[in-house]
């Protein structure tokens, strides 16, 4: 069994060096052998970046939508508001006098029918 | 052997090979460089502040505001909503240095046309001051101008269409403000019991007021909380951040009747709009059988001259002398104990001193004048309101026991005070609105008590109470006894679904006996019909009630001042139809040091008379039910 010594890191640095120097490095480590695993990650990295600016379009269509119903929130309540009060029992009888109606409070309970 | 078979030929040097050998050496440092470099960035360069803010894309946290809690009345109509106000403010010095002066000159005319559009609209300048307004700003370079007041949304989608600041912001210089604001479609209506909540920028202390201002807590709801980012599609929430999802505030549904608010609030002003020496009044409208309150009106003057408003909750928080409603409460008090077993008994009518005591009634020769009679029932005297009568069961069933010596002999006394406390006219018991005052009861233990006060107290002085404490005891007496607690909130609901209930309570179960409930009934019908609240005889439905008339005490502790003006506070409550109680009602009115007489059996049981006759013809406990006839043929 070979033992390792302090310049065994020397000579792997030298070696690396050499490597490099020659463009042998990557084909030296055989990476050739995960190629496929390469190209798989780097198709992740793709993919990873496609989604994240499908979220970003989907999040813009959102944020437009709740502008929307923010909006229609807003329509809905102010006019609920105008509707609420124009029911108070005193504006129904102001109306009826400005429009010369004859309807006026009741002026006896009413009288329910029943079978 | 030749040498040249044996000495290798000098390898000859591919000149692409060379080429490609540069290229990749040329890379190689270049990537190394670029190593160094990154690394170099990376652990120790710093960027210019400035420059970092202004490349970093801006990952900002946002507060969502959860939507506020409605608040309903009994029938599920709207009485507080929360709305839109948009403020619009200019800034007069768009585009000013890049116009050229034909550009200018359109900006201009754009700009007068736009003034009298906002003239038109809020009404405050003329179209010449909004002019002025908006050139003057151009040439002083003010990017800020406030235009108008804050509006709603109909007149903002118009304002927004005027000439110019269609045009949008960056060419009109239009700044709009949104601001969302409590609106309360029934307006001044039961204001103050509905309440609010102030902005906490606000220097006033009491910020949260009436149901807005107690139950905050349950129609605030609470915040959310998102991250923000900006992308080349706008500013989209972070989805990789947290996300708080915002929690709406709760509905709240409470027991006003807003009909029956309208008719109580207007049948008060008919009554008090006129009287300027009038400082406040307040009418509460109770349920015999559950104590919802189905109308609570407390005017006050503005300023103390000004027209009336809801400004203060004076049916909770003004407590003063009830004047002879309290009467009532002696009544009850002798006939719970057994001390008179009819109200046909008599009292001797002489004089109308009260034995043992400095009380004189003057009423009571008057009385026995017009009568013949040196005798005057309980029932007359509850009828005419005689303080003698009332001063004299007091002081005779209940009176310090004095040959025990000082401070001894107390027992009968403090029966009769234990019996006030049992009909919790002693305490300020649990109620939906804060505020409700405690009332005062004086001790025969303490060294302030003198002879006359259990006389006083007999008839309605020497106590304070709240209009909702008379209220409630006589609520008690047309339910049979049983003494319900005043309620507000029904209960609390989210979309429409009942989340806690909360409804009606009992204070007492029992404060006398239904042979003593019908009794006092009987006195009460005696005092609209024949008594000092005849007023009422002739409403829709039988009245029983008892007016009350006290007077408010100066600084130097007399009942009027040197011009011999009196604070009146006259009070009118009862229950209808008397029969068959459906509804309590109280009306007290609160007068300025005057000349004039606020009793009552005057504005309070007018405005109760009002309230009885419109309730009749619109309340559906008082239908009538015609069964039809199916005939066959």
């Amino acid at each position: 069994m070979k033992t390792w010594k302090l310049s065994d890191i020397g000579l792997f640095f030298k070696n690396s060096i050499q490597a490099i120097l020659k463009g042998e490095f990557l084909l030296r480590l055989n990476i050739g052998r995960y190629f496929v695993h390469i190209a798989y990650t780097f198709l992740l990295f793709g993919l990873v970046i496609w989604f994240s600016l499908m979220i970003e379009t989907t999040m813009s269509k959102v944020e437009k939508n709740k502008a929307v119903l923010k909006e229609l929130e807003i329509v809905h309540s102010q006019k609920v508001f105008e509707l609420v009060g124009v029911s108070r029992r005193g504006s129904v009888e102001d109306m009826l006098e400005q429009l010369g109606s004859n309807v006026k409070e009741a002026d006896k309970p009413a009288t329910v029918v029943k079978r | 052997m030749s040498t040249e078979a044996t000495t290798p030929k000098p390898k000859k040097r591919d000149r692409i090979g060379v080429i490609l050998y540069l290229l990749y050496v040329a890379m190689l440092i270049a990537a190394l460089v670029l190593i160094v470099r990154l690394a170099g960035i990376q652990l120790f360069w710093r960027p210019d502040p400035k420059i970092a803010d202004a490349l970093t894309p801006s990952n900002t946290i946002n507060i969502i505001e959860p939507a506020r809690g409605n608040i309903l009345d009994s029938e599920g109509r709207l009485l507080a909503i929360s709305c839109p106000i948009y403020q619009f403010y200019m800034d007069c010095t768009v585009l000013k240095d890049t116009n050229s002066p034909e550009q200018e000159q359109a900006w201009l005319g754009k700009a007068r046309d736009l003034a009298e559009g906002l003239a038109a609209e809020f009404g405050d300048r003329t179209a010449e001051q909004y002019y002025k307004l908006i050139t003057d700003g151009r040439a002083n370079g003010r990017k800020y101008v406030r235009i108008g007041h804050p509006v709603d949304r109909n007149v903002y989608n118009r304002v927004i269409a005027l000439p110019l600041f269609r045009d949008g912001r960056y060419r009109s210089g239009m700044i709009v403000e949104q601001e969302h604001i409590r609106q309360y479609p029934y307006g001044k209506l039961a204001r103050r019991t509905i309440g609010f909540v102030r902005n906490n920028k606000s220097d006033v202390a009491n910020t949260h007021i009436g149901l807005e201002g107690k139950f905050d807590y349950v129609l605030h709801g609470q915040e959310g909380r998102e991250w923000m980012r900006v992308t080349d599609y706008g500013r989209v929430r972070n989805s990789d951040s947290a996300y708080v999802k915002a929690v709406d505030g709760k509905d709240l549904r409470i027991t006003l009747n807003i009909d029956y608010q309208d008719i109580a609030d207007k049948a008060l002003r008919e009554q008090i709009a006129e009287e300027p020496d009038l400082e406040g009044a307040c009418l509460v409208l109770m349920e015999v059988s559950t104590g919802a309150i189905r109308a609570m009106v407390n005017l006050v003057r503005e300023d103390g001259n000004g027209p009336f408003e809801e400004i203060q909750n004076l049916a909770i928080g003004r407590k003063g002398e009830p004047g002879s409603v309290f009467k009532t409460v002696t009544l009850m008090s002798v006939l719970n104990d057994g001390f008179i077993k009819s109200l046909e008994e008599t009292l001797p009518a002489t004089n109308g001193n009260v034995a043992g005591t400095s009380i004189k009634d003057a009423h009571i020769p008057d009385f026995a004048r017009q009568h013949h009679t040196n005798r005057i029932s309980i029932l007359d005297g509850f009828k005419i309101s005689s303080n003698y009568v009332f001063a004299t069961l007091a002081v005779k069933n209940y009176g310090i026991d004095k040959s025990k010596g000082r401070g001894k002999g107390l027992e009968k006394t403090e029966r009769f005070l234990q019996n006030i406390y049992n009909y919790k006219l002693g305490e300020a018991f649990a109620f939906d609105l804060d505020g409700l005052q405690t009332p005062t009861i004086p001790s025969p233990s303490t060294r302030y008590w003198t002879d006359t006060d259990l006389g006083s107290i007999g008839f309605g002085y020497s106590t304070e109470e709240t209009p909702l404490h008379i209220l409630t005891f006589y609520n008690a007496i047309a339910n049979k006894g049983r003494m319900m607690k005043p309620y507000l909130v029904e209960d609390i609901e989210e979309n429409g679904i009942v989340t806690e209930r909360r409804g009606p309570g009992v204070l007492n179960a029992a404060v006398c006996s239904k042979a003593v409930a019908d009794t006092i009934t009987r006195a009460l019908k005696a005092v609209t019909e024949e008594g000092t609240a005849r007023r009422l005889k002739d409403a829709k439905c039988a009245v029983a009630g008892k007016t009350g008339t006290s007077f408010g005490t100066y600084a130097n502790g007399q009942y009027q001042d040197a011009m011999g003006r009196r604070k009146y506070q006259g009070t009118f409550v009862g229950f209808f139809p008397a029969d068959k109680p459906q509804y309590s009602i109280i009306c007290t009115v609160y007068s300025k040091p005057t000349s004039r007489q606020f009793q009552g059996g005057g504005i309070p049981a007018r405005a109760i008379r009002t309230v009885v006759d419109q309730l009749y013809n619109i309340d559906p406990c008082f239908r009538e039910e015609l069964k039809r006839s199916t005939v066959t043929k």
